[in-house]
């Protein structure tokens, strides 16, 4: 298949030739990029790269009042540049990685991180930085990348460059219906799936199978076993790793389960400090907000052994709830009630609460019209402790997530 | 009414808690000692009454009784 992006939900297909004809017809150039049109964002990430020029991506729902404040106004005073380098020389892919072996070593791409905590922060990666994990071999080469991420998120972009640069089409999954994107799947033969947990979630049930899926990937938060089981039926042929990644690093860790091993190369760079994931400087990309030698990533692990270096994941260090003294973590009340026959999906929160600090809610989304709120309540007291059970089980359509696609917090 | 509806409100704590329902409550009921209110369930109360009359009737300290409750409740009007 010669198609480099489509997304079956507004019927838009643009083939890797219409590509090169849409690059050699740009004439200006500038680095802020928003833009709500995938095929737009990576048009604009692929001329830049072309260029040597940096690129900074806006997510599409930024208001103008955001764009003012995290740019500090700048964008209205950069002015596009004119395109004179000679595109004319691209007629194929080759001809483009060929161009991408060159890249100017100015080079940089902004993001910012969704900022679940105040204001977005401000980060840039050099090409190396950003393509650390992609594979590039013969066999990628005809791999089909089913696209689950915002384009202008840390996600989308690695899942972006991995199919850029084995030149594989990238088939739109993001924002779409549970019926678009099984038939998108199956329509246009995809391979290789990237998204986050919260997102195969919503996939289930299903009882059909999809055999052309070699590879689903997750990572954001931390993956159950029932979602992994329910995955392996709809994939059969599928592998199922888990990667570790931020805006802050890129990604840096990857898995076949909920352990994580520190590859070679990383070995002294990544530690484990009171239980907290440190990453040293060097792995990090490049913002204001590095500014001591070791990045705390404020997520929590439980080591399983020192060396090599072998850990997985409890929980966000700032996401544990207090609940009158008590220390909640949400994931594993969320992981107790997803376990129930019935519940497709859930969230916990916590609520302020006059007496405690704080009380456990949560938001579960049910399959069956037979399960309730004291039923639920009643098969996780013979899981949970009394005070990490919520005390307001709220049934609920969907459940609400960040702009990246992880569960809310509050 | 008032009363009726706060003993509706215990009663569903109670019956998720799988507690014996309370078939009354006065207004010298005392939540912990006469009804069997431990903390998470005045707590759990706090957030059932606020959400039926938007007020947090443990705002300004500890109350112990049913009396007390109806109290900030008819002051809130």
């Amino acid at each position: 298949m010669s198609f480099f992006y489509v997304d079956l939900s507004v019927n838009q297909s643009k083939t890797w030739e219409k590509l090169f004809f849409d690059l050699k017809g740009t004439k200006r150039y500038n680095k802020y990029c928003q833009d709500a049109d995938f095929y737009n964002v990576f048009k604009q990430i692929i001329l830049s790269l072309l260029l040597g020029e940096e690129i900074v991506l806006l997510d599409a729902d930024f208001s103008e009042d955001e764009i003012k404040r995290l740019t500090a106004n700048s964008i209205y005073e950069t002015d596009d540049i004119l395109v004179n380098k000679q595109l004319e020389s691209i007629e194929s892919k080759e001809d483009l990685f060929q161009h991408l072996r060159q890249i100017n070593k100015e080079w940089q791409i902004t993001l910012y991180t969704s900022g679940t905590t105040g204001l977005p922060k401000r980060i840039s990666h050099s090409f190396q930085s950003i393509t650390r994990f992609v594979k590039k071999s013969e066999n990628h080469s005809s791999n089909v990348w089913g696209f689950a991420y915002n384009p202008t998120h840390m996600a989308g972009i690695q899942v972006f460059f991995q199919a850029l640069l084995n030149g594989n089409p990238i088939v739109r999954l993001f924002g779409l219906s549970k019926e678009q994107i099984f038939e998108s799947i199956s329509e246009f033969a995809v391979t290789n799936i990237s998204a986050t947990p919260t997102f195969y979630r919503l996939l289930l049930p299903k009882f059909n199978q999809y055999p052309t899926v070699k590879r689903l990937t997750s990572g954001g938060e931390k993956f159950d076993e029932k979602t992994t089981n329910a995955l392996k039926q709809i994939f059969p042929n599928a592998k199922i790793t888990n990667v570790y990644a931020s805006t802050e690093a890129g990604t840096l860790l990857a898995s076949s389960g909920n352990n994580f091993f520190i590859k070679p190369e990383f070995k002294g760079l990544i530690k484990v400090i009171e239980n907290e994931l440190v990453i040293h400087k060097s792995l990090m990309g490049n913002s204001d907000i590095f500014s001591d030698e070791w990045y705390h990533t404020g997520d929590i692990v439980e080591i399983i052994s020192q060396n090599p270096l072998n850990f997985h994941f409890i929980s966000r260090k700032n996401e544990m709830i207090n609940v009158g003294g008590y220390k909640v973590n949400p994931h594993e009340v969320e992981e107790a009630i997803r376990e129930i026959d019935g519940v497709s999906d859930v969230r916990v929160f916590a609520k302020s609460n006059s007496v405690l600090g704080n009380i456990i809610c949560s938001e579960v989304v049910i399959n069956n019209d037979s399960l309730n709120e004291s039923l639920i309540r009643n098969q996780l007291q013979t899981k949970l402790q009394e005070f990490k059970i919520p005390r307001l089980i709220k049934l609920a359509d969907k459940i609400s997530t960040t702009r990246t696609g992880k569960i809310k917090r509050n | 009414m008032k009363k009726e509806k706060l003993l509706e409100i215990i009663n569903t704590i109670k019956k998720n808690r799988n507690e014996v329902l309370i078939n009354s409550i006065d207004e010298t009921s005392d939540l912990r000692n006469d009804l069997g209110m431990e903390s998470l369930d005045l707590a759990e109360l706090t957030v059932r009454i606020e959400a039926e009359y938007d007020i947090d009737i443990f705002e300004d300290g500890i109350v112990n009784t049913i009396g007390e409750i109806l109290n900030k409740l008819e002051n809130k009007r």
